[in-house]
């Protein structure tokens, strides 16, 4: 693509982002100068200690709050508020709790328009991926959590936004459906292929998943490090390579205050 | 998970029907043993007169012509206040201005009871049926409102986010998320109201009405007819009870999500 004289392949652009919070008087500075370029169909994972602004930093490309400085772009358009060309998929999941699941997957395209057969089948695709089958009816009250996450993944696959926002989607879960959760996503993502940008703070997570991790300094946070893992999929949490990679990225993180 | 079981159902009914019992047992007790029953006819006059009434006219009716005229009066004053206050509270809880201008005036009129409203009443709607739905507006229409509003105020900001992120319109916001988000806490007050309307018949067919079951009240009281008086209270209790079990009913089927039990 060719914009502004230069070649761009990135379908996410941050230029020189900050945040700044205000409140009672007192600045808060959460996001100190960011640029960064994810590209079309890379899996990219902000890795950063707790509190340091990842949260911030996917509100900022979603839209949900405008930036205090700096352009965010998103397939070539300027971020000024939310909008379907980017899905989210939130740690609280998120749901909407007085719908079914297939209320709730169907839930983008119904208000983009799009008529009731085409809707429910394109639904019915992503419950059946996230491995939901039989579950259409219910609501996210009878779910597990695990289940409901996967809800959630579907929702925002549903409605074909261009990029992926997810929130640490799996935060909230115990450490065995993690695991399955992270191996599940993976697999919808290598079938769906979808950029995505993903927010932890769980290293084997980042690692297992991301083609690209950023990783990110505390509060006023900025990029410190960048990692390509160029490890073949599907990862093995005990491979050697894996291992090192993770010494190496937490040898530089900083510890949370 | 909390699971309800037939048999706890049943219970619960026993305990009900036993509850009611001892109730009608205390009130002919007293009425025959205590000096309270030279004033006051006890359970059994009352229940004859009130089977009675089902044949016998009362005035112009008999019981049947007084339920309608009663039930149709409430059921237009409420349902109109109902739609009101669902759109008003909504409106309240989720725009600052509407809240900054619309509350302080309703927390002023919220503690005037309906039947004070009566002689403006008349003047603005003479003493047809309009001042009759008027009563019954007021003496419903500030606990929509106002659960409606407390309901809207609730709504998960993320949901909004949310459902903006999925590319929803402002308007289907509001009827795809901020309604049913609003839904519990709007039963809640539709079910406060709902019995509140039905008090207010009293006040309401205190203008210049001829039928219903406030006016038996009032006639009984005119004409020191105690029984008569008991047989509207009954009547006015019984339908409150029939109505508030419908709307339960209605919720159940509207807020399944909301239960964890379905």
């Amino acid at each position: 693509m060719e914009q502004n004289g230069r070649i761009d392949h990135s379908i996410i652009s941050l230029e020189h982002v900050s945040k700044r919070f205000e409140s009672a008087g007192r600045v808060k500075e959460v996001v100190n100068d960011v640029s960064l370029e994810v590209k079309e169909n890379e899996f990219v994972v902000l890795f950063g200690p707790g509190q340091c602004g990842k949260t911030t930093m996917i509100n900022l490309i979603a839209g949900l709050e405008p930036a205090s400085g700096g352009t965010v772009t998103v397939d070539g358009k300027k971020v000024e508020g939310p909008g379907a060309d980017r899905g989210v998929v939130y740690q609280t999941t998120a749901l909407f709790p007085f719908c079914t699941v297939m209320g709730n997957v169907e839930f983008g395209p119904k208000s983009r328009g799009i008529d009731k057969k085409t809707r429910r089948e394109r639904a019915q695709y992503f419950i059946n991926l996230v491995g939901l089958e039989g579950f259409e009816k219910s609501y996210p009250n009878q779910l597990s959590g695990g289940m409901r996450q996967r809800v959630g993944i579907a929702r925002a696959y549903c409605n074909d936004p261009k990029v992926m926002l997810m929130d640490e989607p799996f935060g909230h879960l115990d450490a065995q459906t993690r695991y399955m959760m992270e191996e599940e996503l993976e697999k919808i993502w290598q079938k769906e292929k979808r950029t995505v940008v993903f927010v932890t703070n769980n290293i084997e997570e980042a690692i297992y998943l991301a083609d690209r991790i950023i990783l990110l300094t505390n509060c006023p946070t900025s990029i410190k490090e960048e990692y390509i893992v160029d490890l073949p999929r599907p990862r093995s949490y005990v491979d050697p390579e894996f291992l090192k990679l993770r010494k190496t990225i937490l040898d530089n993180t900083e510890e949370t205050l | 998970m909390k699971k309800h079981f037939v048999g706890e159902k049943a219970e619960k009914t026993v305990y009900a029907i036993l509850a009611i019992a001892t109730f009608f047992l205390a009130w002919a007790f007293i009425t025959t043993f205590t000096a309270a029953g030279e004033t006051t006819p006890g359970p059994v006059e009352v229940l004859k007169l009130l089977v009675d009434s089902f044949f016998e006219p009362i005035g112009r009716f008999t019981l049947y012509g007084h339920l309608y005229y009663s039930i149709r009066r409430v059921l237009v004053g409420y349902v109109v206040a109902a739609v009101l206050g669902i759109i008003v509270g909504i409106a309240m809880g989720t725009s600052r201005y509407a809240e900054a201008i619309i509350k302080p005036i309703f927390e002023l009129i919220r503690p005037i009871p309906p039947i004070a409203w009566i002689p403006l009443v008349i003047l603005w709607f003479g003493v047809g049926e309009l001042p009759k739905y008027a009563i019954i507006f007021i003496g419903s229409f500030t606990n929509v409102t106002l659960n409606a509003y407390t309901g809207a105020q609730r709504v998960d900001p993320t949901l909004i986010g949310c459902a903006k992120m999925l590319g929803t319109s402002d308007r289907d916001i509001f009827l795809r998320v901020v309604l049913p988000s609003s839904l519990p806490q709007i039963f809640a007050g539709m079910q406060v109201a709902l019995s509140t309307a039905w008090m207010a018949v009293l006040a309401a067919e205190m203008i210049g009405a001829q039928e219903g079951c406030g006016w038996i009240i009032l006639r009984g009281s005119d004409t020191t007819n105690i029984p008569l008086v008991l047989v509207g209270m009954v009547v006015i209790g019984v339908v409150g009870l029939l109505l508030a079990t419908i709307m339960r009913m209605a919720e159940r089927r509207l807020c399944s999500w909301n239960r964890m039990d379905v």
